[in-house]
């Protein structure tokens, strides 16, 4: 094998000679490089935020569950043995269900609570529908730990026995076994009972139970995430059993848990272990192993009907997880699809750079050619200089992306590097070749044309394998999705460099070459329209002006680059400004107004008269209170489902919706009073369990008949909410049911100030700080981040290659600008024919470019499941941000008006007597 | 007697500084009659192409003075040296120039149109000049289309356009073999003698010599007669 004579001069004094261009080159690929390099890793870091967001704000279904029966404690004799040790067994029954873990899962998860809670009782007094619940709380301290509280008044709960009878049996049938609880400051203040007092309650079969209030507690720490597990025993909770009612909690302590047992039949306190995540602990990387060890927990569980007492695990951690990694999917494929798009704008713009430099080298490339020189050696001499300058400028690339990331991707640097790499030889050989082959150009008509016809079928060839391409990965991407398939699981940030994925995250990216490749092929017919109409007018500037531009719209290298970066610029704009509707959009679902405000059940603000002053405050066009029950119990003909019930003033209603971007609901002219099938009532549902014409059943509390609702139409989505079923508050009143709201939707463009002014005792949710705080959510803040930081980068490179391919199309341009000069064309005027040149390519670039991306962004907007990480139910609508798509038009037009003079000022320095005949004479 | 349509005076210049400067004109002094064909021959590097751009205002001499027509060229601006190369003096190029998406007839409007010469007069113009060079049936013709010799005659005939008193010419048969090479000659000659246009042109030729009315001889950047 001959190996390639490498001439060293050479190849420094080429590089000597263009360290213009070469430099150029080098700045493309570390930028690229610091791109490409830096996105994966931040990608990743962002990920692992999301997760451990996502098990931070999961609530309990992040938790972990184990539930177990209780061992029976019927006597031998008949009757059930007080078992004094119980509050041990519950700590055992909480070491086991540790043990029982997996230990990658108990890992993640904070140490466990033991909790015991009774079925829901009702108390007895009063008018307001109340409900209670024993509890008994337990975490990794110990059995004698609760020392959570500090006793205000009385003392904690106490055995119901003596010492030396705290073993005894108990006769079945015999009167309610009396249990000491505490009670915080705020439930005895709700039910008005001190130390002493016997709180009137019954159970669902209307018995009575004897529980006894020892003492009156104040939690010294009311954030503990362990009352997280019982919040009522803290203070009332609105609506947690069923609509209009308050639920209150009592505390068992140690010593009154055995008699808490007695005092229910054998399976009526329920015991569980409460693991919650550790937030800290999880990673995107380490979040697939727990979803499957999740999964494989719960699919090996006991089931919940086996009569024993081994543990049975609930959870939907492995959903949350899922759904998270799901997002982080999405995430990173739309990732991909924005970096493909700037690989894309850099690759051709670094083949537009090779070219430039080939076509400035072409003499002395030829004159090494002829002095005997091979192409092989002219091919490695380039080479070694082109390689050379691309692993400079990736390394640097890559360092610099080591220092603003937490890690570095050498992957997507790749291409980068490569183009830079081999396109300088490539095209210097071929420019060469042609420089200083024998081959004339055929004195035969026939055979020229033959030939031109040849060259014009090679490139169709090369535009038709573009445009296949771009249609294939287009169908790919809206066949499968950009999301992985769900056979390969989560798969993690960056899993699209596989293959498989590849196709369909560069359908945008082809889609933009193959719509610029569509809009190059209009323009020769434009120019020469352009020049024909040109020609009959009587402005001469504009004949010559088109004349030139017709002459030059053959090349197509310079405007593919621009209009395809263009493009791919304005996609990215769109798909950030997409998203970041989505978030609009979905913070107005989730507030369902400018402001919500809920009551805060401890503090009793009436809200129907807040509504009103809020309503009276100047700038607030609306302000509807309204009773919303998540949860609520309603009963079909054949099932029991739960939506969120709200009850509000339809029309009122209605008159808030409309002054919102919400969809309007006309449905809501349907609800008014009772009607012979019941009261009206509108559903949503994303399952169809709840469908217009229904009947329903809301049930109520005690022995009360339930209110019968006839769905009469279709709900507006309050809150995001799938499930929903609105109900006008006159109607539900008039047929005996209480509303108390508990919500107040504000809107106007006053809402902010007239909120934060005397809304004591309520919480509000601001839309406007629902939407910021979704766009910091980590995965959504990186994305929009990655979206305008790629539209800006491959603004540059348009304009980048506009430059370059002015100054590729220059030496010719200017030489014809001189002839015309010889004949009388003025300076100024011959820059106003070089605008003329340049604008027919630009102003594709600049108008064609930008609309191509958005045509590419209604096309590939659902595929690319922008839903999944903005959290909305459906694809958000594509939001066109003409606010940057302008100033990408016009930056391309002003470059034009700032590339001109330069070239200019550059040209005038040369004589224009070079055009007669250069060298000679 | 004839007047004087070119007159050059005591033209220096060089180009470049120090010790690599060349000195391409030195002292070059002459007048050239108006209405006359006059051949400027010499090797190549003696300056001639470097005169032609002096006289025609594409270039400035460092001293001396050019009058061309009565107007001291030297002593225009870029914007009347642009005037004077829209209405007195022309050019034909080695490389004919033409612009290769127009038409013969197009090129051949171009300065009409810098002139903004109405329509139909230029079309006129156009089809008398297309006729005088002998391309009457190839108005319709791109520069790709016509053969060398065509496109010299094509530049010749957009020379003329714009009716110059001066025409020059850069060695405009050097691109073209000697047959046609000697019919844009007669056709340069023709013109003298059809539109009394004065020509000045740079050539190795020795046939253009002999159609020339007068030849001036350059060596080293001096003009002797």
């Amino acid at each position: 094998m001959i190996r390639p004579a490498l001439h060293r001069p050479s190849v420094r004094g080429r590089a000597r000679a263009d360290a213009g261009p070469l430099l150029l080159v080098a700045a493309v690929v570390a930028v690229v490089t610091l791109l490409a390099g830096a996105a994966p890793p931040l990608l990743r870091a962002t990920a692992d935020d999301a997760v451990r967001d996502a098990a931070r704000t999961a609530g309990r279904d992040g938790d972990v569950l184990a539930h177990a029966r209780w061992e029976y404690d019927d006597a031998p004799d008949g009757g059930r043995i007080r078992a004094p040790r119980l509050a041990e067994d519950v700590d055992d029954f909480r070491e086991r269900a540790t043990e029982a873990l997996d230990p990658g899962l108990r890992a993640v998860l904070r140490p466990p609570v033991a909790v015991v809670t009774s079925p829901t009782l009702k108390v007895t007094e009063g008018t307001a529908p109340r409900t209670f619940r024993l509890a008994y709380l337990v975490d990794g301290r110990g059995p004698h730990s609760q020392t959570r509280v500090t006793w205000v008044a009385g003392s904690p709960p106490a055995p119901s026995v003596p010492p030396e009878r705290e073993s005894l049996t108990v006769p079945y049938g015999g009167p309610p076994w009396p249990v000491q609880i505490g009670l915080s400051e705020v439930d005895a203040a709700e039910l008005g009972v001190r130390p002493g007092d016997r709180i009137p309650l019954v159970d669902e079969f209307r018995r009575a139970k004897d529980v006894q209030v020892s003492g009156v507690f104040r939690a010294e720490d009311s954030g503990d995430p362990t009352w997280r597990l019982a919040p009522w025993l803290l203070r009332p909770v609105a609506g947690a059993d069923g609509v209009g009612t308050t639920r209150l909690g009592g505390l068992l302590s140690p010593g009154s848990l055995p008699d808490a047992r007695l005092a229910f039949d054998q399976d009526e306190l329920d015991r569980a272990v409460r693991f919650s995540p550790e937030p800290g602990a999880l990673d995107s990387g380490t979040a697939e192993a727990v979803t499957g060890t999740l999964v494989t927990l719960k699919a090996t569980s006991g089931a919940s009907s086996v009569q024993d007492t081994s543990l049975k695990w609930e959870t939907q951690l492995d959903l949350v997880l899922r759904e998270v990694q799901t997002r982080v999917n999405a995430a990173s494929a739309q990732a991909s699809v924005l970096l493909a798009a700037v690989l894309t704008g850099a690759v051709l713009v670094l083949l537009l750079a090779a070219d430039l430099l080939a076509r400035r080298r072409t003499q002395p490339l030829a004159a090494a050619r002829q002095r005997g020189t091979g192409l092989p050696d002219l091919a490695a001499e380039l080479l070694v200089e082109s390689a050379a300058v691309a692993l400079v400028a990736a390394g640097v690339g890559l360092a610099l992306a080591r220092l603003v990331a937490p890690g570095v991707s050498w992957w997507w640097a790749v291409p980068v590097a490569l183009a830079a790499a081999a396109a300088g030889p490539g095209f210097g050989t071929l420019h060469a070749a042609r420089a200083t082959r024998d081959r004339r150009a055929p004195a035969n008509r026939a055979a020229r044309r033959w030939l031109a016809q040849t060259r014009q079928l090679r490139g169709a060839a090369v535009e038709v394998a573009v445009l296949v391409a771009a249609a294939a990965a287009l169908v790919a991407l809206h066949q499968r999705g950009i999301l992985p398939a769900p056979a390969g699981g989560a798969a993690g940030p960056w899993s699209t460099s596989d293959g498989e994925a590849a196709l369909p995250s560069s359908a945008p990216a082809l889609g933009a070459v193959a719509g610029a490749l569509a809009l190059l092929r209009l323009l020769p017919a434009g120019t020469r329209a352009a020049l024909r109409w040109a020609l009959r007018s009587r402005r001469p500037l504009a004949a010559f002006g088109a004349a030139r531009a017709a002459a030059t719209a053959s090349h197509a290298l310079p405007p593919l680059a621009m209009v395809a970066a263009a493009a791919l610029a304005a996609f990215a704009l769109t798909l950030g400004a997409t998203a970041d509707r989505g978030l609009a959009d979905g913070a107005w679902r989730t507030v369902g107004a400018d402001a919500r405000l809920d009551a805060n059940p401890a503090a009793g603000v009436d809200m129907r008269a807040l509504a009103g002053r809020v309503a009276a405050s100047p700038g607030v066009r609306q302000a509807v209170a309204a009773q919303v029950v998540d949860g609520a119990r309603v009963t079909t003909e054949s099932a029991l489902v739960t939506p969120r019930l709200v009850v509000v003033d339809a029309a009122a209603f209605r008159r808030l919706l409309a002054t919102t971007p919400l969809p309007d609901a006309p449905d809501l002219a349907r609800l008014g009073p009772a009607g012979p099938g019941g009261v009206p009532a509108l559903v949503r549902s994303g399952d169809g369990s709840l469908r217009p014409g229904m009947r329903l059943r809301l049930p109520r509390d005690g022995d009360a008949e339930a209110v019968p609702l006839t769905a009469v139409g279709t709900a507006p989505a309050v809150g995001g909410t799938g499930d929903v079923v609105v109900v006008d508050a006159a109607a539900l009143t008039a047929a005996g049911v209480p509303v108390v709201p508990n919500t107040v939707w504000v809107t106007g463009p006053g809402t902010a100030r007239a909120v934060a002014a005397g809304t004591d005792g309520v919480d509000t949710v601001l839309r406007a700080g629902v939407l910021h705080e979704r766009r910091g959510a980590p995965l959504t803040a990186g994305l929009l981040r990655l979206a305008w930081t790629s539209a800006a980068v491959l603004l540059a490179l348009g304009l980048l290659g506009l430059a370059l391919g002015a100054a590729e199309g220059a030496p010719e341009r200017w030489q014809t600008l001189s002839r015309l000069r010889t004949l009388g064309l003025r300076l100024r005027e011959a820059r106003w024919v070089a605008a003329g040149e340049l604008l027919p390519p630009v102003a594709v670039a600049a108008i064609g470019g930008p609309l191509l991306g958005v045509l590419l962004a209604y096309l590939t907007a659902g595929p690319l499941a922008l839903r999944v990480v903005v959290g909305a139910e459906g694809d958000p609508p594509v939001a066109v941000p003409w606010w940057g798509i302008a100033p990408l038009a016009a930056a391309f037009l002003a470059a034009v008006a700032v590339v001109v003079p330069v070239e200019a000022a550059v040209r005038r320095r040369r004589r224009l007597g070079e055009v007669l005949r250069a060298g000679a004479g | 007697m004839t007047a004087d349509l070119v007159s050059v005076r005591g033209v220096h210049r060089r180009f470049g500084s120090g010790p690599a400067s060349v000195h391409a004109l030195r002292d070059v002094s002459f007048d050239v009659a108006a209405g006359t064909m006059v051949a400027l021959v010499g090797r190549s590097g003696s300056g001639k192409t470097t005169l032609l751009n002096v006289v025609g205002g594409l270039d400035r001499p460092d001293e001396g003075t050019v009058v061309v027509d009565g107007t001291e060229v030297t002593a225009l601006d870029d914007d009347g040296l642009s005037d004077l190369r829209r209405s007195r003096v022309a050019y034909v190029f080695q490389t004919f120039g033409l612009i290769p998406v127009m038409t013969a007839a197009e090129n051949v409007g171009v300065p009409l149109r810098l002139a903004r010469v109405p329509t139909v007069e230029r079309e006129r113009r156009v089809e008398l000049l297309l006729d005088l060079v002998g391309l009457a049936d190839h108005a319709a013709q791109r520069p790709d289309e016509l053969s060398g010799g065509q496109q010299q005659r094509v530049a010749v005939a957009r020379a003329l356009a714009a009716s110059p008193r001066l025409l020059i010419a850069d060695e405009p048969t050097g691109q073209l073999d000697a047959e046609t090479g000697l019919s844009v000659m007669a056709l340069l000659r023709g013109v003298v003698e059809s539109e009394g246009v004065t020509v000045l042109v740079s050539t190795h030729d020795p046939v253009m010599m002999e159609l020339a009315d007068r030849v001036l001889r350059m060596h080293d950047g001096q003009v002797s007669c």
